[in-house]
């Protein structure tokens, strides 16, 4: 059974259809959130060791977020959370109407870092709805952007966002026994970054004054380059097109790349070494920090990475293509794998907006998918983007986030679950690189400076914060082998004088024609659903990965998975008075990588000004 | 070596002044020691390429709008003295930088940081009418081009010994951080 709360059920052909006798099959229990917040108001008022603590804005992120939680500081634990986006992202609204060949270039810009692969989104969803194929050279090219772009974002984050939580200056300010500790601990992995001692690598952690921060700002510059040889430019490339890439690929843009791409295999392999290191010396230390940002391994992946004689963009061929992928798609509930199908992932998503600010939207435009699966009136395909800027309240609407679901489950997507999917469905294509043994991934890096290394990421027993970060690690020397596996066979197609890299199209003028876009941030999961009405773009609606991290509830009270990681962090944290810096609570956040989106802007119809402006961000004297 | 860089988002009204007058000033004459470039691709990338260059610059020129509560149109053309707040705020900055945001006073203070900002720096700054999405300039803004055009080249190619002790027109130096 593929859903176990949606009413969907399959024949013995595999044909899906509506349970029988069920009279409202997509209804909902809204449940009123003001008897918990009653509750917590309760407790604060009672206790003085139970605090707000917010954070407006959560620093060393991407874009606005804003997190508020309570804790009670006497039993270290937490008491509620509420996670807000707290800027309106207004792309649904912009594209609406609008030619569609301006949905990659304008998608784009809904990200500072992940710029190429909204284009790229934008690009597949517009292939599907009007089936074009793209040839063989495209769809490796696009792949090479791809992993590039994860070289690009995964040493970002490791090092420049999070990494410093992990620092020698962070942690002597909130536990300083840690670090104490460290500095006796030896490094497992000297032989591979140097180190001798955990105390040495955070040190080295220390943010603008560290070499592994500084290190990391400079690999940054070596992924932009790579990039740019075929993006043209980064964030927001300029060669991403439906039906492949605008670019002219020769054996030196190729050999360009790959001095860049070499650059990954040794620091791959450091950096796997330093996070090893610092994650198994803090669980030693004290086993409570395997409960910071604790919750079930229950998460969705698109898929990434397409392969070249097997995708042909359709919906019909969705679920081959899509298995065929270098990372599998699929959802996973509490670590096991439901299913790796696209059609039943994109049958199963919802949006719900009850605790975000925007209204209902009337209508159910689609009833099943093109090939008979029923969708929700709540799916992509027919939720319509009708915002309302209000009053913030724990009890209503706090979120300019929506709450999606996957058959009614809310899910976790990060870099790390496109390894947790490989790893676990062993569909991986057969790799010179790459193996998926069913409980790990097992990455074979060739070695430039550092000899060859095998290296193997397993599914850990818990799924907590340092293990998001551990796989963020091992998705570098990841996205660099399925680089080297793509650049080969761009290699081989030059060989063999296969030079096209785009199929050109026409919009049909009437009609009209649906598409999903499937594709991967640095951040994991991202679709975009488009409806095409007469030659324009009718509808549009992209899910991010942060829009699924950082879900508010959903309307019938699940926390979404930012507020259900830091609701089960235990409070580790030495410091219990004025300087109460909540370093664990930030841990549990920054360890999904949020990525808010940024640079949001969007008219009010009517009106001169800029919806962002009437935000309200301040959680203080919120209900 | 000159450069003029442009900074600022596309298609936001008056924000966008620096891009609308890239083009305009790329096809103006001027000396081969001079450059024109964008700056809107981040500041670490920015840092990144000046510490690449075998020839540092000798002299910066910026022009962007940027709101810092003046009139609408008023010009502000002042050298950048340099300082940097505290590491934290540094650290907050090189975040926004590096996940997309681009700011003049994020560009200056990780640049300053960075140290790659020569002494002859100059800011021209324009006050913008509030954020508005749209690609043409308000006229407020339209009328003042002339005077802008003005400023860059003077701030481009004016001997530095008369442009060193001076606030020129009406500008000042503006606190970036407290």
């Amino acid at each position: 059974m593929c859903f176990k709360n949606l009413p969907v059920e399959f024949d013995e052909n595999g044909q899906a259809y509506l349970k029988e006798g069920v009279n409202n099959p997509y209804d909902y229990q809204v449940i009123d959130l003001a008897e918990r917040e009653d509750k917590v108001h309760e407790l604060l008022a009672k206790n003085g060791f139970i605090k707000s603590v917010d954070y407006d804005p959560v620093t060393r992120v991407a874009g606005a977020l804003a997190f508020h939680s309570v804790v009670d500081l006497k039993n270290k634990k937490v008491v509620s959370t509420n996670s807000m986006a707290t800027l309106f992202r207004g792309y649904e609204i912009i594209l609406r109407g609008r030619d569609p060949r301006d949905a990659a270039y304008i998608s784009s810009r809904a990200c500072g870092v992940c710029g190429g692969v909204h284009a790229t989104t934008a690009a597949l969803a517009m292939e599907m709805a009007l089936d074009i194929k793209p040839p063989p050279l495209g769809i490796v090219i696009r792949n090479l952007l791809l992993s590039i772009e994860y070289l690009y974002d995964h040493p970002l984050h490791l090092f420049l966002l999070a990494g410093p939580d992990y620092s020698e200056q962070l942690i002597n300010a909130t536990n300083p026994e840690l670090f104490k500790a460290a500095t006796k601990a030896p490094a497992k992995n000297q032989a591979k970054h140097g180190y001798s001692t955990v105390g040495e690598i955070m040190t080295d952690l220390n943010p603008l004054t560290g070499k592994l921060y500084l290190e990391a700002l400079g690999m940054t510059r070596v992924a932009r380059e790579a990039y740019v040889l075929i993006g043209g430019k980064y964030p927001h490339p300029q060669s991403v097109i439906p039906g492949g890439v605008a670019a002219t690929i020769t054996p030196s843009v190729l050999n360009e790349l790959y001095i860049r791409l070499q650059k990954f295999f040794d620091y791959g392999q450091k950096v796997v070494g330093i996070w090893d290191d610092v994650f198994d010396f803090m669980v030693e230390f004290n086993p409570d920090y395997a409960r910071c940002g604790i919750r079930p391994a229950t998460m969705a992946d698109t898929g990434v990475w397409d392969r070249p004689g097997v995708y042909d963009a359709s919906y019909a061929n969705m679920d081959e293509w899509g298995n065929a992928r270098w990372s599998t798609p699929g959802v996973l509930v509490d670590g096991e794998v439901v299913t790796t199908d696209l059609s039943k992932l994109n049958a199963g998503l919802e949006e719900f907006i009850e605790h975000s600010y925007y209204e209902h939207w009337d209508g159910q435009r689609f009833k099943t998918d093109p090939l008979g699966l029923p969708l929700s009136p709540n799916h992509p395909w027919n939720k319509e983007t009708k915002p309302k800027p209000g009053k913030q309240s724990w009890r209503d609407k706090y979120s300019w986030d929506t709450s999606p679901t996957w058959d009614r489950m809310p899910m976790e997507a990060g870099a790390y679950t496109r390894l947790y999917m490989t790893a676990k469905a062993q569909k991986l294509p057969t790799s010179e690189f790459l193996e998926s043994t069913g409980h790990s991934l097992k990455i074979l890096v060739p070695g430039g400076v550092l000899p060859d290394a095998g290296l193997e990421w397993k599914v850990p027993e818990h799924w907590n914060a340092l293990e998001r970060n551990r796989a963020r690690a091992y998705a570098i020397p990841y996205s660099a082998m399925v680089s080297m596996e793509n650049w080969k066979m761009a290699m081989e197609m030059l060989r063999q004088g296969e030079t096209e890299v785009s199929t050109p199209y026409e919009i049909p003028k009437k009609g009209t024609q649906m598409g999903v876009g499937f594709w991967g941030a640095g951040r994991g999961f991202l679709s975009h659903h488009l409806v095409i009405d007469d030659g324009a773009i009718g509808n549009y609606q992209i899910v991010t990965p942060s829009t699924l991290n950082a879900a508010p509830r959903t309307p019938w009270g699940a926390e979404g998975p930012y507020e259900e990681a830091v609701l089960n962090t235990p409070i580790i944290e030495a410091n219990m008075d004025d300087d109460f810096k909540g370093i664990d609570i930030l841990r549990a956040i920054r360890s999904f990588d949020p990525c808010m989106p940024c640079t949001t802007h969007i008219m009010v119809d009517g009106a001169d000004k800029l919806i962002t402006r009437e935000v309200t961000t301040c959680a203080c004297g919120v209900e | 070596m000159v450069l003029i860089g442009t900074l600022g988002y596309h298609n936001l009204k008056d924000f966008s002044l620096g891009p609308i007058l890239f083009p305009i000033m790329q096809e103006m004459d001027w000396p081969d020691e001079v450059e024109i470039d964008e700056l809107n691709w981040g500041a670490v990338a920015i840092v990144q390429n000046f510490q690449a260059r075998t020839e540092p610059y000798d002299r910066v020129v910026i022009l962007s709008a940027t709101p810092r509560d003046r009139p609408i149109g008023t010009l502000t053309y002042y050298h950048w003295q340099g300082g940097i707040p505290s590491l934290e705020s540094i650290q907050d900055r090189i975040s926004e930088a590096v996940t997309g945001v681009t700011s003049l006073d994020n560009l200056l203070v990780i640049g300053e940081y960075f140290d790659i900002w020569p002494t002859e720096t100059l800011i021209v700054d324009v006050e913008p009418h509030p954020e508005q999405a749209g690609e043409r300039l308000t006229d407020a803004l339209q009328a003042r081009i002339p005077e802008v055009l003005k400023a860059v080249e003077h701030a481009a190619l004016a001997d530095w010994s008369a442009i060193k002790p001076k606030e020129i027109l009406e500008g000042k130096q503006f606190e970036l951080y407290p």
